[in-house]
């Protein structure tokens, strides 16, 4: 048979040729080879899917410094897996090392679980309702005797907003006592000062964006690579981007921050009000003001009567660099090159902080500062503004904005003004009459009016005051004479150790609320954790007591969202309105910026500039319109020494300060184990030439003594403290360096000066 | 002529795969039943061959040997090319990647590592060391993935990575230089580091331009999805 003939053999000529076995084999391996490739497919999804260490991502902010970090918290299973950076947030993604460690604060040791009372000088475990029925009663007995200013509430920049307001309104528009303070107080109350005086509104213009653009950087009393690490990771990567790009760093200290930076100007602690002045007057000297912009935006004071600019320049004529650098510890040369580079800059951006605030002429310096933006017109403009860096995740929208201080109400306001108290009880529906005009006790003061009996029943929540306050062990005392109450996460801090009561209270993400960082962001941080044992969020613990004392009616919003809305409803009374910043829109955005008024606004990323904050007149161009003419205010600030001038008795400076792996006194981040051995424990820096001559080498114990106490710790010799400068960090408990410390504070802040204490050393014989 | 191993290796698949359908169309038209009769032999140079066995390896080498080879060098190829950065930048979905790359003004870590030459050449290869011929299966399945997602246009921009990038692409070159040992923190975070629970990014920013960048419709994105000159 040959194959012509074999119907097998014969090629098909047309379709109709094609037998339906054919047609069924090619559709059936068409088939298969889909099928294949489907199933391959298939199963790579499978495969590379099951790679997932992180259930569900959340976004949430850092609970440690200002900065306020966006951060994305992975869960598994109930627990905190992993945390990573934001890159949608502010931030851009970067954290830093307290940040990356936040899985591990959720289950640091040594919580506190349940309430406890002290009872035969212990403190034994209680339940709630015994807790808080002793503290209520306390407190009533203590209103009753000797009046509601006999009360007080000492808060922080780390409690939620929604708890600091509330607390705020129960003490002052409830109890009716204006002794509501915070931690704040010891951190940036002179950046406060400053810009009100300033601007006459409260926060700062900029934001960190404007580190994106600016062409120079003026960081003065600011560590930031420590303390702030993801902004000056910015200003890094501005310079990398950008290598034109200068960075100033003026400090004492030889710090990291100095030495990224292209100049250090190391000043003597205490002085650098000359350094400031000493620019303004090259500033004007070389001609390099920018007269249109003062002419336009600005107004001159010498604090009590204006002044015009002639005579802010014959006030400049005793500050020229000639005159001041002895005092200064820094060359005139070096002076005029700064002021030049300052004025002329495209863009110049000042970042401060504790070096500046924490001092007794920190609003003078605060206002200098913003005044050799105003003279240059470096402001307004991206890149071009002063800025203040802040030390704690809530301190701005918590307490600032919250206006939860002695001498504030919300929204800018101050209780010594009788318009402002008004239209705070008409807000909040009180009596006429309900808002004390006393000004409440600043925070020295309060524990000082503990010391004396004035104030004899205290809330404290969220801050370790017995650690962080100067003279600590003055204000340790005090707190002993007083009916002291502390809402606190962990068990045993130097704060408890002097309490009578002690409430266990959730942390970070075990509880729900809203936090203010340094540039006017508002961001949400959801709860994702069960807080553990009885733990409780101190807004719970502030209706609670709310309601024991009888005003259970004023407190009605209890929970984080009913008292956001009804905060953001009080802030469209003021020019801080943020009415238009719901939760719903900070579940779903990467926060945002106030002033917000309705909710299609952005966010206003540059303040007092038209076209992002809607209060600027139309066709203003820049208007500071906190005050009455519109215009910033220019002051002339004498420079005084500080009281804590060294003499023969005390020759050294001591300066204190934070390192990166730590946050505050360590109640936190000691508790980490690869934080904990970063850091070891606190030494005293000095400098090789100063240890030489008091016969004091690395490893020895050294005793640092102050008019005010006397600490005992090991000493390390570095050359990145100044000649005549000790420095210590102020985490460690056990060296507890703020004994040292001098009681100075600003006259106007209330502020302590923790940088500039005169000491004098001696190495201690084993 | 100066030819880059990729060009040889290029040059060698068409020549496989010219060869393999040269000799398909034979194999196509060869009749089995009628060699046999014919029966005579061929000669193979060294050796000379019944006609059916000469047959039946070019039938071989048609179907079999010639596609297998083929794939393997497509692949080889396809490994090999995509170590250049021109070979990542052919999909369009990672255009923003590349472009975002060499614009020197962007401050992301792949600009910086790119502007400043601190990589010579392969820059995409060098951070993600893991999809070449060398590399491991998983990031082979991924790749495959990928590719299937691409051709389907079964993707939704921006794209998200799946699995966790390996520290280890980092620690390669930074690890144990000065600079990097200086870091306090990355003393003290040297396990987690290497154990890749927490990630280098964490402190050193964004790698490539932001997933709200990529997203069609933003500001950024027809700047990103330029094509490359």
């Amino acid at each position: 048979m040959s194959s012509e003939s074999d119907p097998r053999h014969k090629r098909p000529q047309t379709f109709s040729d094609i037998t339906r076995r054919e047609v069924l084999l090619t559709l059936g391996g068409v088939a298969a080879a889909v099928g294949a490739g489907a199933a391959t497919w298939g199963g790579l999804e499978l495969m590379v899917r099951s790679r997932q260490t992180v259930e569900r991502w959340n976004k949430a902010v850092c609970r440690f410094c200002g900065t306020g970090c966006g951060v994305m918290i992975g869960m598994k299973e109930g627990r905190v897996v992993d945390v990573r950076g934001d890159e949608l947030a502010h931030n851009k993604g970067v954290l830093c090392i307290k940040g990356s460690m936040l899985p591990e604060l959720t289950r640091i040791g040594g919580r506190l679980t349940s309430p406890k009372i002290r009872r035969r000088g212990k403190l034994v475990d209680a339940s709630w309702d015994e807790a808080m029925g002793l503290v209520a009663a306390k407190f009533a007995e203590s209103i009753h005797q000797s009046g509601p200013d006999s009360v007080a509430f000492y808060g922080s920049g780390q409690l939620l907003t929604e708890e600091s307001y509330t607390a705020n309104k129960l003490f002052k528009a409830g109890i009716r006592t204006n002794n509501v303070d915070g931690n704040p107080r010891l951190c940036m109350a002179s950046a406060a000062t400053g810009y009100i005086s300033t601007y006459g509104k409260d926060e700062p213009p900029g934001c960190y964006a404007d580190a994106d653009y600016a062409h120079f950087f003026f960081l003065i009393g600011a560590n930031s690579y420590e303390c702030h690490q993801p902004i000056f990771e910015r200003i890094r990567q501005r310079k990398r981007a950008n290598p034109d790009t200068l960075i100033v760093c003026v400090d004492p200290r030889r710090t990291k921050t100095a030495e990224h930076s292209d100049i250090h100007l190391p000043v003597i602690p205490g002085t650098d009000l000359l350094l400031l002045n000493a620019m303004a007057f090259v500033i004007f000297d070389q001609g390099l003001q920018n007269q249109s912009f003062i002419d336009r935006h600005v107004r001159f004071s010498d604090g009590e009567h204006d002044a015009d600019q002639a005579a802010f320049r014959r006030f400049l004529q005793s500050y020229a660099p000639e005159k001041v650098e002895q005092e200064l510890g820094v060359s005139a040369t070096d002076i005029r090159r700064v002021a030049y580079l300052f004025a002329t800059s495209p863009a110049t951006m000042s970042l401060w902080t504790m070096g500046i605030n924490q001092r007794t002429q920190g609003t003078s310096l605060n206002n200098m500062i913003n005044t050799l933006h105003l003279v240059t017109g470096q402001i307004g403009r991206p890149g071009a503004t002063p800025f203040s860096l802040t030390g704690q995740p809530n301190a701005c929208g918590g307490v600032r904005d919250t206006g939860a201080l002695s001498h504030a109400l919300p929204g800018g306001r101050v209780v010594a003004n009788p318009q402002h108290r008004r239209e705070m009880e008409q807000i909040w529906k009180v009596p006429e009459g309900t808002i004390s005009d006393k000004v409440g006790f600043d925070a020295v003061n309060l524990f000082r009016a503990m010391e004396d009996g004035r104030v004899k029943a205290a809330l404290i929540m969220c801050t370790n005051p017995g650690a962080t306050l100067p003279a600590a062990a003055r204000y340790q005392a005090a707190m002993e004479n007083c009916f002291t109450v502390v809402s606190d996460v962990v068990e045993d801090s130097e704060t408890q150790r002097h309490a009578q009561v002690v409430l266990p209270a959730a942390l970070w993400i075990e509880k729900e609320g809203v936090t203010g960082q340094g540039e006017r962001r508002y961001q949400l941080t959801p709860k994702l954790l069960t807080p553990p044992g009885q733990a409780r969020s101190d807004l719970e613990m502030l209706v609670d007591l709310a309601e024991r004392l009888g005003h259970g009616k004023l407190i009605t919003a209890r929970t984080p969202r009913a008292v956001w809305d009804e905060w953001r409803e009080v802030s469209s009374h003021s020019l801080y309105n943020f009415k238009g910043i719901t939760y719903d829109r900070l579940e779903k955005e990467r926060g945002l910026q106030w002033p917000c008024p309705t909710e299609d606004h952005p966010g206003t990323a540059r303040r007092y500039v038209e076209g992002d904050d809607p209060f600027v007149t139309k066709g203003a161009g820049i208007e500071f319109y906190g005050n009455h003419d519109k215009k910033a205010v220019v002051y002339l600030r004498p420079y005084t020494p500080s009281p804590e001038k060294t003499s023969m008795e005390y020759p050294l400076y001591l300066t204190t300060g934070r390192v990166l792996e730590q946050f505050h006194t360590g109640t936190l981040t000691d508790r980490i184990a690869e934080l904990h051995e970063a850091t070891g424990d606190a030494m005293f820096d000095l400098n090789p030439e100063d240890a030489r001559r008091l016969g004091v080498q690395t490893g020895d114990r050294i005793e640092v003594k102050s008019k005010y106490g006397s600490v005992t710790g090991e000493a390390r010799t570095t050359e990145a403290s100044r000649l005549g400068v000790i420095f210590a960090a102020f985490y460690d408990w056990k060296l507890l360096v703020n004994r040292a410390v001098a009681d100075n504070y600003d006259v106007t802040s209330k502020e302590p000066e923790f940088k500039v204490t005169a000491v004098s050393v001696s190495k201690v014989m084993a | 002529m100066n030819l880059e191993l990729r060009q040889i290796v290029m040059l060698l698949g068409t020549l496989t795969c010219l060869l393999g359908v040269i000799l398909s169309i034979r194999t196509a038209r060869t009749r089995f039943d009628r060699i046999e009769t014919s029966g005579q032999d061929v000669n193979m140079g060294i050796t000379r061959l019944p006609a059916l066995a000469f047959a039946k390896l070019v039938a071989f080498a048609a179907l079999i040997a010639l596609p297998a080879g083929a794939v393997f060098i497509a692949n080889y190829h396809t490994f090999e090319g995509v170590h250049e950065v021109r070979g990542c930048a052919s999909c369009h979905v990672m255009l923003p990647m590349v472009n975002d790359m060499r614009d020197p003004n962007s401050g992301t870590l792949a600009a910086r590592h790119y502007k400043n030459r601190w990589i010579a050449e392969d820059q995409c290869y060098h951070c993600h060391s893991d999809y070449g011929l060398a590399g491991n299966l998983e990031a082979k399945m991924t790749g495959f993935r990928h590719l299937a997602r691409y051709t389907s246009r079964t993707y939704h921009e921006p794209i998200e990575a799946r699995v966790r990038f390996d520290n280890k692409n980092c620690l390669n070159c930074h690890a144990g230089t000065p600079r990097f040992e200086a870091v306090q923190s990355h003393k003290t975070a040297h396990e987690r580091l290497v154990s890749n629970q927490m990630i280098c990014l964490n402190c050193h920013g964004q790698a490539h331009p932001t997933s709200a960048q990529r997203t069609p419709g933003s500001n950024d994105y027809a700047r990103l999805m330029e094509k490359m000159k």
